[in-house]
Formats: structure tokens, C-alpha cells, sequence
């Protein structure tokens, strides 16, 4: 791969990227025009006592009145100069409100995606074509886990953990030990697809003709599954980790109101339900930016571990 | 207060007391020593740190922006008022201001401030903050939407000397001697206004009161920390004890989930819980560490609110008949567990102005209900049982509020209304909207019934609900637009007389009318503030609005 390749690649993945966020900046505005009512209306509530000039007010202040034709590239020249604008409900700068928000967020989240792959690994490597009872045992409780809604395994971790046994405070961001039980309730659910399609991948590639070459060369069954059928199982499940990645900021959502923690996903919440708008477009543009970055990250891992791929950059 | 749609729908759930601790400590006799929750007397203690968990956090700090209950219910523990509202009475004591005198045509007011009373930055508190308040919350680009409205027809406040205001309105405004009660008409540090002024919002240190206690610390989505502010010492005459709050540290927790919440109270990890879900009370009460602390929210019930301006509630027999066919006592008891009270007229006995002329007087009777459809002309049925008129069914759309908006059952609660109906023959629909549509409809007039409550602790909520100039497109809650001139001009009379009996007669005459002779609405229950708290603490108060004060707040073993 040559230096002009490599610059060809990243121009086209930066290209992508814009692509990608100036779609996500447009869907999310146009959504927002398509909310019936007046928006201001819609942001107050239903039974706001709020009196007409100061709707006029605020209205003005947003600029809000204008056309829809005047409104788009002002607010994508703001966006360009990374200008998110001001909540309507909380009057702070929208860029200060997700930054103050995303660092609780992103711990959870790499607690809860590093719980997730140990689980599903060592799941995974001790049940896969083996031991056919413990294998549907461990395939049922992963059938569980994913189909309980995360919602629920929150309350009953919290009840189980936290009101009975009282090991990990209900409570926030409060160090390490307050973190365990909500990674746990976002893990829970992705380490269970994620050891269904391991095992899976590791069935095939156990059953390929290098596995036996491999044994007859002295290999324990271990070290084989390890050193050799988890490098060819490892691809599907590095895309469905990318993939499951990107959807974190979702179930953070039900998670930090759960638990009662900091982060986006609290703030995604208040940010729709009281139709703050600068807000919801600041967080959109955010999960965007966060599936160009997976999805980046998860090109790079594919090249890792697969040598293969590694020859010919037209491909990538 | 104010409310959004949540607390509206919530009943304005905001807040509450302890009807125990009342008992003792409203008697404003301070020789007494303090009540405890337990209503046996002990010495407090000085010290410690209270959690608190409510099941909403603030979208703005800023008392003078937001029309949130929970704002206004956190920042009461940051911020003073002029005077302060008895809860048990409602009527009025010094509190910032040590006297006031009120104009004869209720135009003007004027207080004497207390001279000794210190912003928690170190400024003090005088006449010109009064004014840099009172006059920010008017001021357009504050953008408030609750405060201003408490202000009124305000025209200006006047600085007489740094002990004296006088405060101004361009009509005879009645209720601003509760609306300055309020926490949403405390005061800020005029210097913090200068400092932060649209950034309150934000909450944390810029938050400079002269309360109890000190907004040190806000983690967003987590929780606000409170500390004591050692100078305190001009407590309400109605408070236990003079001087500084008993506990070192108020934590408010943000935990909306009611399991998680009633959970975190249960294993010992907060101290108090708002918002008990009344299915848990009996457990709750229960539990030898553990008590139930139950005070019903002041202002507008919960009600349905019949819209008058099409058919089919343009008939006042249909109307009648919608009243008497709803089983309200069983729907209630069943949806709450007996924890909340129904409801004979709009306002809660807890307001001033209630009148118990109402009680039992539209009781269900569906053989009544279906006698009153008869004489109206619905006699034909169709297929489903439905009565129909020349070929039209008897057909009521009553929306669902979007999703996030419904609290404390109200959908369940909507259920039993239906099946009730159905029986006589009314068809009750109930289309889910999203808030746009849920708002437009509303404010249009195109539905025929809508849902919801209004907590305030004074009767001019009666304005709000029944005068034809209070439309929800204006900010009222006149979901009926029915024009009466009697409502129209009895409502407004409320709001030229301070004289407690002036004013009961003329609000028990609204309730009267309005409920009863014009079938309206339909009261469905009284709300009530349930908190949850350890048997831990003591000398738990709250205020007219069912607010949970923590000046007397004090820690046990």
C-alpha cells in the first residue's frame, strides 16, 4: 500500500463522514419541521401557562418564525462553524451540555462492551461443539438475556444486587462500584448474541480441514479453538460488536434513567420529550459521529485480523 | 403553580407534607419544641446528610423561567419569599418582609423588608433586589413562563428607601400575595443576576439565594447537592425553630423510576422518597422503619373537562348525564387503592375557597344518566349498544396524551371512565396524539374532552378553569369555552377582595355553578403528595403547596 493509497482511502473515508453527518443534520432538521403544532407550542407543553409575548419571545429568539427555506442554511452555516446553538429549555450552549454529559456515557459504554466480550468469549470457547447439555443450557440463558428487555434486567440486577444484598449503591456516578450494575444491564443482552454468533462461528471452523491438520500437529483442543478457530470467528463478531456499539447510545437511555446515572442518554431523554430541539439535532449528530468512528474502527480491526485483506486496498 | 403537561396531568403531583408533622408545627407556637414525624417530641440533631430522591429533575434551575413544580420545589430550600403561606390556614405571615400594607383598590402593596437578611454571597438583601427581580421576570428576554404570569398586570416596582417596595399592577390583583409567596417570586443575589443572568438556568453556585440552605453542587441526570448556610435566621414564624437548618448536607436524587426509587428507600440508600406509587403504600406502611407522609395537593383536581362548543356537550342534559354516568368512587378507589380521595367539585379541600356545599350531589345514578340521554333524544341504539340520534352515535373523542406525558395512572383511570360510559350508551374514544397534534386539538377546541389538573393554593385556579377569557391558547385551562357571565364576572370579583369571606362566598358560588348547574366538568379525585421516609427523620414539613421543607429537618438514630 502505497502513501498515495493510504491518502486516497483516507480522503474517501473523511468524504464519507461528512456525508454521513450532513445527512443525519438533515433528516433530524426536517423531522423536526414535520412535529405537528407550532414548536414553541410543542416545547411548553400542552398546559403551559406561558403567556402569548412570551411565546412571541421565544419564538423570535430561536428564530423560529422564519421560513423553513431561510431556517435550513442558517442553521447549516452555524453547524459548519460548530455552532450546535442553545437548548430552548435549559439556555445553555448545546455543545457544553453534551460535552459535561459524555464522558459518564462513554464509560458505561466501555464498561458494558468489555463485560459483553468476556462473556461472550468465555461462553463462547467452553460451549462451542461440546458437551451438548451445557451448550443448550448456556444457548437458553443467552436466548434470555437477549429478549428480556434491558429495562427490566436493570430493575431486577438493582433488586437483586443493590436492595437485597446492598454490594452496589443504586446511585450514579459514584466510582467504579456504581458502575457495575448498569454495565451489567447493557451487557447482559449484547453478550448473548454476541456468544450465539461466536459459537456459531466457531462450530464452522472447527469442523474446517486445518482443525485436524492442527490436532495432528499436537495442538491441544484449546489452543486450537484459541490460537486458530477464533481468528476465523472473529469477524462476524467484531462487525456485530461495531454494530452493537453504535447502538449503545440507545440503551444508555434506559439505563442511566434506570439507575438515576449522568450521561447522553439521560439527556437524549429529556432532550425528546420536551422537544428541545438544538438539543435532539446535537445529540443525532453526535450517535452519527459515533457510528462513522465504529464503523472506521471496525474497517481497521478487519485488517488485523485478517491478513488477507491487507493486499489489496482497492477492497477496503 | 405552573405547570407543564406533565404536572399537569401529574396533578401537579409536586409536593408534599406530612399531615402529621403539620399538626405540630403550624401551630406557630415555638415554645413547643419541635414535632417529629412520629409526632412524639425529641431533642433534633445537629448534623448529618439527607438524600432525597424525586421522580423528575429540573429542565431549568432558573425559578424565574421555569414553570416546573420540581423547580420550584428544590429551589423553596435556596429561596425565601416576601411572605410566607400557612399551610394549614393559607393565610399569610412575614417572612422577607416583616409587614405589608395593601392599597384599597388592590393596586398597590407595600412591604417593609426585614434589614438583618443576607444573600448567600455575602450581599445584602434589600429593596433594590426586590426591583431587579420582580423586574427581570417581566423583562421579555427572560422569556419567563410561569413567574411573569404570577406578576400579573404588574406595572412596576418602586424603591422607597433600602427598607421599603412598593409594588405596582394596572388592576386590582388579589392573588399576589400568594403568588409572592412562592418560590418562583424568591430572589436571587442581584449580583448573581448581573454575573449569570440567562446562564441561571444552569443551577450549581450561580444559584445565590438567602434560604436555608446553599446550592453547592448539580450533577445533571444525577443529582443536586445542598449545604446548610450557617447565617440562616429568618425562618417563617411557622417553623420550628429560628437559626440555621439542622442538616449539614440535602442531596436530591434524580430517580424517576418508582421501583428504583421505592427500592433505594427501602435498603437504606435515601432518606426520604417523593412520589410514592399508591400501590406500594400498604407495604410502605408496613414496614417498622419506614413511614407514609400523605398531604392532598392544593388547587384544581383532577377533572374532565367537557368542551362545550360542539355537540355533543353544546347539550347541557348530555353533559348532566356524562356526570352521573361515571362511577367515579369505585374508579378511583380501584385505580388508587384508596390512597387518594374522589373529588366533588374543582377545587381540592386543601385550597382556600373549597366548599363542601357539593359533596354527594352528583353522585352516580345511571339510571338517572340514562333517563337525562333519553329526554335529550338519544334514544336509538346501533349494533354495539351505543345510543344513536337521527342516525348519529353518541360519540365523546377524549385524546390520549402523548405517552411521556401520562402519569399516575391517568390512562387506567380512563379505562374504568370508558367502561362506565358504555353502559349508558356513550362511546367514549380515545385516539393516542403526539403532542403537536395532542396541543392543537386542544387549543382548538376540536376535542370534546380533556384531562387535567392545576395545583395552586389559592381559588383564583377558578379563573383559570371556567372565565371565557382564559382559553388554553392563552395560557389558561378554560378547556370548556363556554362564555357564562356569571362565572365571567364572579371570577373576576375573586380577584378584587382579600377579605376571606368575600371571597369564599363568591368562590363557592362558582364552584356551584360551574360544576353543578352548568356540568362543566367532572372532579374525579383530590390529589395527595405521598412521600416515603425513613423513620430516621424528623421535624419534615412542607408548605402550602405540599413541598417538602428541610429548615426543620433533623436526622434520628
Amino acid at each position: 500500500m502505497t502513501a498515495s493509497d493510504i491518502a486516497r482511502t483516507a480522503a474517501r473515508k473523511l468524504a464519507a463522514a461528512a456525508a454521513v453527518l450532513l445527512g443525519a443534520a438533515t433528516v433530524a432538521f426536517a423531522a423536526l419541521q414535520l412535529i405537528p403544532g407550532d414548536p414553541v407550542t410543542v416545547m411548553l407543553g400542552p398546559f403551559s401557562s406561558a403567556s402569548p409575548a412570551v411565546r412571541a419571545q421565544i419564538t423570535a429568539h430561536f428564530g423560529l418564525g422564519r421560513p423553513v427555506w431561510q431556517q435550513y442554511p442558517r442553521y447549516l452555516g452555524h453547524l459548519l462553524q460548530g455552532d450546535l446553538g442553545e437548548s430552548y429549555q435549559s439556555q445553555q450552549p448545546v455543545l457544553s451540555l453534551i460535552r459535561g454529559q459524555l464522558w459518564p456515557t462513554v464509560q458505561l459504554a466501555l464498561a458494558a462492551l468489555l463485560f459483553a466480550l468476556v462473556f461472550a468469549l468465555a461462553v463462547a470457547v467452553a460451549t462451542a461443539g461440546r458437551r451438548p447439555a451445557l451448550r443448550a443450557v448456556a444457548s437458553l440463558v443467552e436466548l434470555l438475556t437477549v429478549s428480556t428487555p434491558s429495562y427490566w434486567i436493570g430493575i431486577l440486577l438493582l433488586t437483586a444486587f443493590s436492595f437485597r444484598l446492598r454490594i452496589f449503591p443504586v446511585t450514579g456516578d459514584q466510582g467504579l462500584g456504581a458502575l457495575v450494575l448498569p454495565a451489567l444491564t447493557l451487557a447482559l443482552p449484547m453478550a448473548g448474541v454476541l456468544a450465539q454468533v461466536l459459537r456459531e462461528g466457531l462450530e464452522a471452523a472447527l469442523e474446517q480441514p486445518f482443525t485436524v491438520t492442527a490436532r495432528s500437529r499436537g495442538l491441544s483442543v484449546t489452543a486450537v479453538r484459541l490460537r486458530h478457530a477464533l481468528r476465523h470467528a472473529a469477524l462476524p463478531l467484531v462487525t456485530l460488536t461495531g454494530w452493537l456499539a453504535g447502538s449503545l447510545l440507545g440503551g444508555a437511555v434506559l439505563v442511566e434513567t434506570v439507575f438515576g446515572r449522568p450521561g447522553i442518554g439521560a439527556l437524549m431523554l429529556q432532550a425528546t420529550t420536551n422537544k428541545d430541539m438544538p438539543l435532539v439535532i446535537g445529540l443525532v449528530l453526535l450517535s452519527a459521529l459515533v457510528f462513522v468512528l465504529v464503523s472506521t474502527l471496525v474497517d481497521l480491526l478487519y485488517l488485523a485480523i485478517d491478513p488477507r485483506l491487507r493486499t489489496d486496498p482497492v477492497t477496503g | 403553580m405552573p405547570r407543564n403537561g406533565r404536572r399537569h396531568t401529574a396533578l401537579l403531583a409536586a409536593a408534599v407534607v406530612p399531615a402529621v408533622l403539620l399538626a405540630g408545627c403550624s401551630s406557630g407556637d415555638t415554645s413547643a419544641g419541635t414535632s417529629t414525624a412520629g409526632g412524639s417530641k425529641a431533642e433534633p440533631v445537629h448534623g448529618g446528610s439527607l438524600t432525597y430522591a424525586v421522580d423528575t429533575e429540573p429542565i431549568s434551575w432558573d425559578i424565574a423561567v421555569s414553570q416546573q413544580d420540581v423547580t420550584g420545589s428544590i429551589q423553596r430550600n435556596v429561596f425565601d419569599s416576601l411572605v410566607y403561606q400557612d399551610p394549614e390556614g393559607g393565610g399569610f405571615q412575614p417572612w422577607l418582609a416583616t409587614s405589608w400594607q395593601v392599597s384599597g383598590d388592590l393596586r398597590t402593596y407595600t412591604f417593609h423588608l426585614r434589614t438583618d437578611v443576607k444573600f448567600t454571597d455575602g450581599t445584602r438583601f434589600d429593596a433594590q433586589a426586590v426591583k431587579a427581580n420582580f423586574d427581570r421576570i417581566v423583562d421579555p428576554a427572560t422569556k419567563s413562563q410561569y413567574a411573569s404570569g404570577l406578576l400579573g398586570p404588574y406595572t412596576g416596582t418602586k424603591v422607597v428607601d433600602p427598607a421599603t417596595v412598593v409594588v405596582s399592577f394596572a388592576k386590582p390583583f388579589a392573588p399576589f400575595l400568594q403568588a409572592a409567596s412562592t418560590p418562583y417570586l424568591g430572589f436571587y443575589s442581584p449580583a448573581a443576576i448581573t454575573r449569570y443572568g440567562s446562564k441561571l438556568g444552569a443551577g450549581g453556585p450561580a444559584d445565590v439565594g438567602t434560604g436555608p440552605f446553599v446550592f453547592s453542587g448539580y450533577t445533571k441526570g444525577q443529582s443536586a447537592v445542598m449545604t446548610r448556610n450557617p447565617d440562616y435566621n429568618w425562618a417563617p414564624k411557622a417553623a420550628d425553630h429560628q437559626g440555621p437548618a439542622y442538616l449539614d448536607k440535602l442531596t436530591f436524587r434524580f430517580l424517576s423510576q418508582d421501583s428504583v426509587r421505592i427500592g433505594a428507600l427501602r435498603s437504606g440508600q435515601i432518606q426520604v422518597a417523593k412520589s410514592v406509587p399508591p400501590a406500594d403504600l400498604k407495604s410502605l406502611k408496613a414496614e417498622p422503619t419506614l413511614q407514609v407522609l400523605s398531604e392532598q395537593s392544593p388547587g384544581a383536581v383532577y377533572s374532565l373537562v367537557l368542551n362545550t362548543s360542539r355537540a355533543p356537550f353544546d347539550d347541557l342534559a348530555v353533559r348532566r348525564a356524562f356526570q352521573r354516568g361515571i362511577n367515579v368512587d369505585a374508579d378511583v378507589k380501584s385505580v388508587y387503592f384508596g390512597a387518594y380521595q374522589r373529588a366533588w367539585t374543582t377545587l381540592s379541600p386543601a385550597t382556600p375557597g373549597y366548599t363542601k356545599a357539593l359533596d354527594n350531589t352528583l353522585a352516580y345514578d345511571p339510571a338517572k344518566a340514562n333517563q337525562l340521554l333519553d329526554q335529550a333524544g338519544w334514544t336509538g341504539r346501533d349494533s354495539d349498544g351505543y345510543r344513536t340520534k337521527n342516525g348519529a352515535v353518541l360519540n365523546v373523542v377524549w385524546p390520549l396524551m402523548p405517552q411521556n406525558l401520562v402519569t399516575q395512572q391517568h390512562d387506567i383511570l380512563g379505562q374504568a371512565v370508558q367502561a362506565d360510559l358504555k353502559k349508558i350508551g356513550i362511546r367514549v374514544q380515545r385516539p393516542r396524539q403526539d403532542v403537536g397534534t395532542f396541543v392543537k386539538q386542544l387549543f382548538g377546541g376540536q376535542d370534546d374532552v380533556s384531562d387535567y389538573s392545576w395545583s395552586r393554593a389559592d381559588p383564583d385556579v377558578l379563573r383559570l378553569y371556567f372565565n371565557s377569557a382564559e382559553p388554553p391558547s392563552k395560557g389558561g385551562a378554560n378547556g370548556t369555552f363556554y362564555k357564562d357571565a356569571d362565572l365571567d364576572t364572579w371570577t373576576e370579583q375573586g380577584l378584587t377582595t382579600l377579605d376571606p369571606a368575600a371571597r369564599a362566598a363568591v368562590y363557592a358560588k362558582v364552584q356551584q355553578r360551574a360544576v353543578n348547574d352548568l356540568a362543566l366538568s367532572v372532579p374525579l379525585y383530590v390529589g395527595s403528595a405521598l412521600v416515603g421516609a425513613s423513620t430516621r427523620v424528623h421535624g419534615l414539613t412542607s408548605d402550602a403547596n405540599t413541598w417538602l421543607e428541610f429548615h426543620d429537618t433533623w436526622l434520628g438514630k
